[in-house]
């Protein structure tokens, strides 16, 4: 007969292993409590651009230099005090500590990111937008238009179709006037190995991190780049592991900084970030368990995680919303995890706080594309500490928290808050996890 | 007038016609499904065909799953068309997995793309049923 395993304890389980779970698990580390973090596979962090961004002034005009913008937690204050139900309006009482979330996930992932220094950078998507980020990899600090002086080379592979150089040099050119530098587009003979020329990101990204290609593509830049180039720009290739520098290695050879500029999916970015998380949640000694949590109670807090009983003293919920599966559509919309209520907070819905499980998803979109769509920012209400809430607005456990795109009230793929949101709400929601979790080992008793 | 030629014409085949045909059918089901809908292309959906599809449809075509996929590195049919092409083509018609073929067959079940699914599709379990089915379901 088969003997079940020993339960799993820990003080705080988090379930999901994006950004915002990850950093709830590392912030309840920080704070001394025994962390287990469940997931199953990437979700919007994985397939995010690899940029930080936190929030961007919704009352700037678009004439306004890039100097002269709103730093990132003004900007927090602005969308807070403009945008109704956004979680940084729900948290408006804790936004003087958002620099503090910031720094923190900076910190603790600064083998990847970049220092943030307060005020947005404006890097450069691959379709000629200028995007404003926090912070972003160290990759991608050199491609910021605000800070990037002299004449910028965008880089483009002879032959490889994936990438318009010329359209991503247009976003610069247009944004000469707030600040941005004079950009050109190179031409070079790069990836021209055998097969290289019909890779896709993640082949580049890997042919780069071998030995000696990346040394061969700086050697390159060094011969070919266009006389006065003082950065170049490449498409988002440089590398999948974060220990493989492949940006650092280019940088060596051509003797000028390189950045990458944003990307979209598959991201190669988005990945990195993903395997630096993973391996920063190991170093700091989160156990980490691989698959899905079933048979969870939202009043008991236990679940199973591949037959095994896991049994927290509390709980971050991170698990995303529609890439991450936090938020699916079963005919209606449902939180699969803990069977929480998914409502409503923007749109003609919002004043009645209308439970969306009872409504057709595609009842939930505005047919003006420009407008808020009720659909993109549905999720669970959670109250000014982070615990969701029922239909009738009641917390649902106190020791259950949630964080990320899982909580509603922002479009996280579009309204430019989303990496912000769930650095902010994962910061908040581990330390009150831990919080919790102290409390509970205090009472006689207990645990 | 033609309206009560039609109407006559429609009680004609739901009361006498259609019973009578029921009466005197031959062969089953999947025979008879097939006998009408073959010649134009289309086989019968099983069960588990229904599952597969159903599963298949979480997939939202991020591509993350190809980055994690050893074949798309060297099997230009798997590279070109891509692996969650095949869930797209999978939904058009099962005759569109013809192009697929050669990647679905060569497919090792490593799992790796399975690891990186946001959505959870159940990739490993697709491939070998679309592989069967492009197997069964390709035009002679």
């Amino acid at each position: 007969m088969a003997e079940e395993a020993a339960p799993i304890l820990c003080d705080v389980l988090v379930v999901g292993g994006g950004m915002a779970g990850a950093i709830a698990a590392l912030a309840a580390r920080d704070a001394g409590a025994r962390v287990v973090l469940v997931r199953r596979a990437p979700g919007s962090t994985g397939l995010s651009g690899g940029a930080i961004s936190v929030a961007h002034d919704p009352s700037a005009l678009p004439e306004v230099p890039f100097a002269g913008r709103a730093g990132v937690v003004e900007s927090a204050r602005r969308v807070a005090a403009t945008v109704a139900g956004h979680p940084y309006q729900v948290l408006r009482d804790s936004l003087d500590r958002l620099w503090n979330a910031v720094e923190f996930a900076s910190g603790q992932l600064s083998h990847v990111l970049a220092p943030p220094t307060g005020r947005n950078r404006w890097l450069l998507t691959p379709f000629g937008k200028v995007h404003p980020a926090a912070t972003c990899q160290r990759s991608m600090v050199a491609g910021d238009l605000a800070e990037a002086r002299g004449r910028m080379a965008v880089v483009a592979a002879r032959g490889h179709l994936w990438w318009d150089a010329g359209l991503v040099a247009s976003g610069a050119a247009r944004a000469r006037h707030l600040g941005a530098p004079e950009v050109q587009v190179a031409l070079l003979d790069l990836f021209m190995w055998e097969e290289a020329a019909l890779a896709r990101p993640v082949d580049l990204a890997r042919l780069l991190e071998a030995p000696g290609a990346a040394e061969q593509v700086g050697e390159l830049l060094a011969e070919r780049l266009p006389r006065g180039s003082t950065v170049a720009l490449f498409p988002p290739v440089l590398g999948l592991t974060p220990e493989a520098r492949v940006a650092e290695r280019i940088e060596g050879r051509a003797g000028i900084p390189v950045a990458e500029f944003l990307s979209d999916v598959p991201s190669v970015p988005g990945l990195r970030l993903q395997r630096a998380i993973d391996l920063r949640l190991g170093a700091a000694g989160v156990e980490v368990l691989r698959g899905e949590v079933r048979e969870a109670s939202a009043l008991a807090l236990e679940a199973r995680v591949g037959g095994r009983k896991v049994v927290a003293k509390s709980w971050v919920l991170a698990t995303g919303r529609f890439a991450g599966g936090g938020i699916a559509r079963r005919g209606e919309l449902v939180e699969p995890a803990l069977g929480l209520p998914v409502l409503a907070s923007e749109g003609p819905f919002a004043e009645a706080g209308a439970r969306l499980a009872a409504r057709s998803p595609w009842a939930l979109t505005v047919r003006d594309s420009r407008s808020p769509q009720p659909l993109l920012s549905a999720g669970l209400k959670v109250d000014g500490e982070l615990r969701p809430l029922d239909a009738e607005g009641r917390v649902v456990n106190p020791r259950l928290f949630a964080a990320g795109a899982v909580v509603g009230g922002h479009d996280q793929a579009s309204d430019g808050t989303g990496m912000g949101v769930a650095i902010f709400t994962g910061w908040l929601a581990g330390r009150a996890a831990a919080g919790v979790a102290r409390a509970q080992r205090a009472l006689p008793g207990v645990g | 007038m033609g309206r009560v030629r039609s109407l006559a014409y429609l009680g004609y085949r739901a009361l006498v016609a259609h019973p009578l045909r029921r009466l005197f059918r031959q062969g089953s089901g999947s025979e008879r499904f097939l006998a009408s809908y073959a010649p134009e292309g289309l086989s019968p959906t099983s069960p588990d065909d229904r599952a597969a599809g159903e599963a298949a449809s979480a997939c939202i075509s991020c591509g993350l799953c190809e980055s994690a996929c050893p074949l798309a590195a060297v099997a230009p049919s798997v590279r070109d068309l891509g692996l969650h092409a095949a869930f797209r083509l999978y939904s058009k018609s099962s005759l569109a997995l013809g192009p697929g073929a050669e990647g679905l067959e060569a497919c090792s079940s490593c799992g790796g793309c399975e690891s990186l699914c946001p959505t959870g599709v159940p990739i490993a379990r697709l491939v070998r049923s679309f592989a069967a089915r492009a197997r069964g379901g390709a035009p002679a």
